[in-house]
């Protein structure tokens, strides 16, 4: 069964409509890479999935459970959405960590309170703070960060940040793991190092949507693309098949403009 | 009249511009904080109301404040009415720099980049833990520079409290000039001095405190 399944999302900015009847599924542990040009609806895409916006029509599904309904407005609460947005994590192209923090305290700030929410939070609190952080550090350590969990963010590369970021994603164990252009805002020296741990994320079979600029990395780690433009999925298919034998003559234009 | 003399009368007189000063930061900060949020709300009529205080607030000299807080009342129910002066003149500061505060509120909350909200909606996060835990912070550290410029404004405002007759340092000098004595009037910047000097040394601590992150 698939872990994520996109209905008919439809979103509109006044009278521009981003997104046009979007239409997905994706299987637990698979990585989905979505391209395609600025403008295209790639980043509202994602940003619908995660409740940042609110779409106009279609559905969200996640396991079976309908979390968003354009046709059931019980699902579009302030505190139902809250409650589901967690089966998403979101990484953003501007990393946007807590500056007041360091990355270990980036890391399990929304874990500790959402923690207080506990029945046993009142008892066990030095128990429960006691594993964040230690989850908190391992998450670090996963992402080659050990060294760095008492630094701010301003001491921190661009590339390290993305990795708190990551990090900080990752802790609240999300089903889905969202990528908006995880490296575009990385000096080419730096992007690599994000790349790695994207790679690894998806070795530990982790379920990812991936939007993104690189494609050379999406035909290497994705299992399904989606190549969008002008608010519509023009082509999905294997990387195989949408790098190696597009159909569309879209996608083909897209793509060639990124071989030269 | 001896140099002791003086400076203990001045002192005495000081004490109702410090007065003045306290009750002024203590009310407006909050007020101010209550404006910023009028003026951002997304309830239009509220929006209009806060900013149209803030307009008249800021536009209008601060002694022609004091003259209408003062001496309106009188004039329009009857002197029954009339605010004893110290009373008036806190009144009138408290409005006037509520304006202002509110104004450096909204700039700072304005200023913290929709990312940092968005970053703790998609954590699951309430409004209130956003504004709380992610949000306030940096709203102080981006404000302590412009408020600072403004309690340091308001140390020196509170002598225009003589023009509702209020006794504070610089009338109690003028009447020192009236007996032929001016050096006491000049003698007054050195309180002004000392006092603000205090305070910009509270307010690079704080600045000191915030230097830990970057915004």
């Amino acid at each position: 069964m698939s872990i994520l399944e996109v209905n008919g999302l439809g979103k509109r900015f006044g009278n521009t409509e981003v997104l046009k009847d979007i239409s997905f599924t994706l299987d637990p542990g698979h990585t989905l890479a979505i391209i395609g040009s600025s403008g295209s609806g790639k980043t509202t895409l994602l940003r619908c999935l995660n409740f940042l916006e609110t779409p106009d029509a279609g559905s969200i599904v996640v396991s079976g459970q309908t979390l968003w309904s354009a046709a059931d407005p019980a699902t579009q609460s302030e505190k139902e959405v809250r409650k589901k947005r967690l089966h998403f994590g979101l990484v953003f192209q501007g990393f946007n960590l807590f500056p007041q923090y360091t990355a270990l305290q980036n890391v399990t700030l929304a874990g500790q309170l959402l923690a207080k929410e506990r029945p046993d939070f009142k008892q066990n609190k030095k128990a429960i703070f006691a594993e964040l952080e230690e989850q908190g550090r391992a998450l670090l350590d996963q992402m080659g960060l050990s060294q760095r969990a008492d630094h701010y963010p301003h001491q921190l590369s661009g590339g390290q940040q993305q990795r708190v970021a990551i990090a900080r994603a990752l802790a609240l164990k999300p089903d889905i793991l969202c990528f908006d252009e995880p490296t575009s805002a990385l000096d080419p020296e730096l992007t690599g190092e994000v790349l790695r741990v994207l790679r690894e994320l998806a070795d530990q079979d982790t379920t990812m949507v991936i939007v993104t600029h690189e494609m050379a990395f999406a035909r290497d780690v994705a299992d399904q693309v989606l190549f969008m433009d002008g608010g519509v999925v023009v082509e999905e298919g294997s990387p195989e098949q949408v790098f190696g034998n597009p159909r569309e003559e879209r996608t083909k234009q897209f793509l060639a403009r990124y071989s030269n | 009249m001896s140099f002791m003399t003086v400076t203990k009368m001045l002192l005495e007189s000081f004490a109702l511009n410090c007065q003045l000063f306290l009750i002024t930061l203590i009310l407006s900060l909050p007020l101010g904080l209550v404006v910023a949020f009028g003026s951002m709300s997304r309830w239009k009529p509220l929006s209009w109301v806060s900013r149209f205080f803030v307009y008249i607030m800021r536009s209008t000299p601060l002694m022609l404040q004091l003259a209408i807080v003062y001496y309106l009342p009188g004039i329009v129910w009857g002197p029954a009415y009339n605010l004893p002066k110290m009373v008036a003149a806190s009144l009138a500061f408290i409005l006037n720099y509520a304006a202002y505060f509110s104004e450096i509120f909204r700039g700072g909350i304005q200023g913290v980049p929709a990312g940092q909200q968005e970053a703790g909606q998609v954590l699951g996060m309430t409004r209130g833990q956003i504004f709380l835990r992610v949000t306030l912070l940096q709203v102080i550290k981006r404000i302590v520079p412009p408020i600072g410029n403004e309690v340091i404004t308001l140390v020196k405002d509170t002598s225009l409290a003589n023009f509702i007759m209020v006794k504070e340092i610089i009338m109690m000098a003028k009447e020192f000039g009236n007996k032929a004595m001016i050096w006491p009037l000049f003698y007054t910047g050195v309180f002004f001095l000392i006092f603000n000097g205090v305070v910009t040394l509270l307010l690079s601590r704080c600045e000191k405190k915030l230097d830990y992150f970057k915004v």
